[in-house]
C-alpha cells in the first residue's frame, strides 16, 4: 500500500522500505543525519501507515472497558497513551486516543486498524458508533525542539498554549495556508522531543501541508524524516514498537507498562493480570546498552553465565550515544539495573542493563 | 547512483580498481545507499590470504549487516585504517576515501570474469 504522499517522497529522493504492508520512506538523506536533525532542530514525518478509528456516542464506558484507562478522566481536548488487552491480559496494541469534542479518535499502530476495529465491534457495548477511516486520513508528525516554531508558520492558533497530550480541531481559518477539510492537531509523538501530530482529511490535503512545512520551516532547519530514523529515535527513548515488543503475546507487567493501568475500574484482561501478578518467575523487558562495538538485532539471544536468559526484541545503533542499544525480555531475576550480560548475534557483545531512557532530553 | 567507467564490478556489489599487480576494493554507491549509514567496519589483517568469494570485511549499518567478498584470490596488502574511526566514509565517498582493502592479485585471469561498468549498470537496474 502507498500513502497519499508517496509521489512527494519520491520527488524528495526517498529510499523506500516495506513496513507492515506500506511502502514507506526509509530515509531521504541518511538515517543518522535525520535522527540528529529531529533531536536538535525539527523534522516532518509521514505516519499515515497508522490507523484512524472514530468512536461516537456513549463511548466513555466502552473505552474504559476495552483499554486499561478510565476514560472518564480524559476530558474533551485531551489525549492519552493506553493499551488494549485481550482476555488473557496480553497487549493487542498500544496507542494514543484523543477526546475531541464529543468524539474519540483512536490511532492504532501500522497494520493494526482492522484487528482493533473488529475487536471493538466484538466487545461493543452501549449506543455507540465505530468508524474505521484509516484509508481516508493522512497523519503527519512534526517533531523536534523547534517543532512549535516550524508548525506555527502555517497556523494562526497560539501553539504555545497547547500542552502535552492536548488536542484540538483546526478550522479553515486557523490555517495561514489554504486548507479545506478536516484537521485534528495533538501535541503527541514518538520521538521523545516536543512534537505535534496532524490527522488530515481528505488524505490528499496532507501533500500541501507537508510541502508548505518544508518550505516555511527552512529557517528552522526542517527536514523530511524516514521511518529508519523514526525507529532509532523511539528506541533511544525506550518507546515500544508493537510488532516487536508485544510480538507473541506480552502483558503490561512483562512490558513494564503497568503505569498505564488504572486498577480502580474494570477492563478486559484485568482478572488475568491480577492472576499473573502472583507469579514469581516471568520475563521482563529490560534496556541494554552495549559496552563493546556491535549492533544488537531483533531475536539475538541474551546470555548470562553461558546460559540463554532471553531474547532481543529491538536493537540498533544509537546515533546520539554512538553505541549499540537494545530492548530484550529476560528472566525477571536478572532484570536489575547494572546487571552485565552478553548479547549473542553475529558475535558476542557485552552489555549492561540501564534505566530508561537511553537518551534524556537535551542529551544529544 | 554513480557507476564509474574505469572500474570492474562484482554481482555482490564490490568495485575493483586494477593497479599494478594489485587492486583496490570497495563497495559501490548502490550498495552503500542500500545499506544505509555504516557504523562499524571489521577489516582483515594485512598479509592474510583469501580465496575468491571469501568474506574479507564486515560492514554493519543502522539497517543491517553486509559482508564484503574477495572479488579474486589474493593477499591483503593494505587496509583503509581511516574506516575504524570514520566508517561513514564508505557512505560519503564509496569510490575514493571509502575504499576498504588493497589486495595482491594471484591470478590475473580471474579478473576477466568481473563485470564492466556497463554490465554492472544493467544488473542494478
Amino acid at each position: 500500500m502507498k500513502t497519499a504522499l508517496y509521489n512527494l517522497h519520491k520527488e524528495l529522493g526517498a529510499t523506500f522500505t516495506n513496513f507492515m504492508g506500506y511502502e514507506m520512506p526509509l530515509k531521504y538523506t541518511s538515517i543518522q543525519e535525520e535522527h540528529l536533525n529531529v533531536r536538535n532542530k525539527v523534522g516532518i514525518f509521514d505516519v499515515s501507515h497508522m490507523g484512524n478509528i472514530f468512536i461516537k456516542g456513549d463511548a466513555e464506558k466502552f473505552i474504559s472497558k476495552i483499554t486499561v484507562e478510565n476514560a472518564s478522566k480524559i476530558k474533551s481536548g485531551m489525549g492519552q497513551y493506553t493499551l488494549i488487552l485481550d482476555y488473557d491480559g496480553n497487549i493487542i496494541d498500544d496507542e494514543v486516543f484523543l477526546h475531541i469534542g464529543d468524539e474519540y479518535l483512536f490511532i492504532p499502530n501500522a497494520g493494526m486498524h482492522e484487528k482493533i476495529h473488529k475487536w471493538m465491534e466484538k466487545n461493543l457495548e452501549g449506543n455507540i458508533e465505530i468508524k474505521d477511516v484509516s484509508d481516508e486520513y493522512s497523519i503527519l508528525a512534526i517533531q523536534g525542539p523547534l517543532s512549535m516554531e516550524a508548525l506555527q508558520e502555517i497556523l494562526r492558533i497560539d501553539l504555545a498554549k497547547l500542552k502535552l497530550f492536548e488536542c484540538c480541531e483546526l478550522k479553515k481559518e486557523d490555517f495561514k495556508i489554504e486548507f479545506d477539510g478536516r484537521c485534528i492537531l495533538s501535541r503527541t509523538g514518538y520521538t521523545g522531543e516536543r512534537g505535534y501530530e496532524l490527522y488530515i482529511y481528505p488524505k490528499e490535503n496532507a501533500i500541501n501541508i507537508f510541502e508548505e512545512l518544508l518550505e516555511r520551516g527552512k529557517k528552522y532547519g526542517i527536514m523530511p524524516i524516514g521511518i529508519g530514523a523514526r525507529d532509532t529515535l523511539r528506541l533511544e527513548k525506550c518507546f515500544m514498537l508493537a510488532c516487536n515488543e508485544f510480538k507473541g503475546g506480552r502483558n503490561p507487567i512483562e512490558a513494564g507498562l503497568e503505569w498505564t493501568i488504572d486498577w480502580n475500574h474494570d477492563f478486559i484482561g484485568k482478572e488475568a493480570l491480577i492472576e499473573f501478578k502472583k507469579k514469581e518467575n516471568y520475563e521482563k523487558l529490560v534496556f541494554l546498552k552495549c559496552l563493546e562495538a556491535g549492533i544488537p538485532r531483533q531475536d539475538d539471544e541474551v546470555i548470562k553465565n553461558g546460559e540463554k536468559i532471553g531474547n532481543v526484541t529491538s536493537g540498533n545503533f544509537s546515533p546520539c550515544l554512538k553505541t549499540g542499544i537494545a530492548m530484550a525480555y529476560v528472566n525477571n531475576k536478572y532484570a536489575k539495573e547494572g546487571e552485565e550480560l552478553y548479547i549473542k548475534g553475529r558475535k558476542m557483545i557485552k552489555a549492561i542493563i540501564v534505566k530508561p531512557p537511553f537518551v534524556k532530553r537535551g542529551e544529544c | 547512483m554513480e557507476i564509474r567507467e574505469n572500474l570492474l564490478y562484482t554481482k555482490s556489489h564490490e568495485w575493483v580498481e586494477k593497479l599494478n599487480g594489485k587492486a583496490k576494493i570497495g563497495i559501490t554507491d548502490y550498495a552503500q545507499d542500500n545499506l544505509t549509514d555504516i557504523v562499524y567496519v571489521e577489516l582483515p589483517e594485512i598479509g592474510k590470504e583469501f580465496k575468491r568469494g571469501e568474506v574479507i570485511a564486515t560492514l554493519e549499518s543502522v539497517k543491517s549487516v553486509a559482508e564484503v567478498y574477495a572479488p579474486f584470490t589474493g593477499k591483503i596488502v593494505a587496509v583503509n585504517e581511516k574506516l575504524n574511526d570514520e566508517p561513514s566514509l564508505i557512505n560519503s565517498s564509496p569510490y575514493d576515501d571509502g575504499w576498504i582493502v588493497e589486495m595482491e592479485i594471484r591470478n590475473e585471469e580471474e579478473l576477466e570474469e568481473l563485470l564492466s561498468a556497463e554490465e554492472y549498470k544493467k544488473l542494478i537496474e
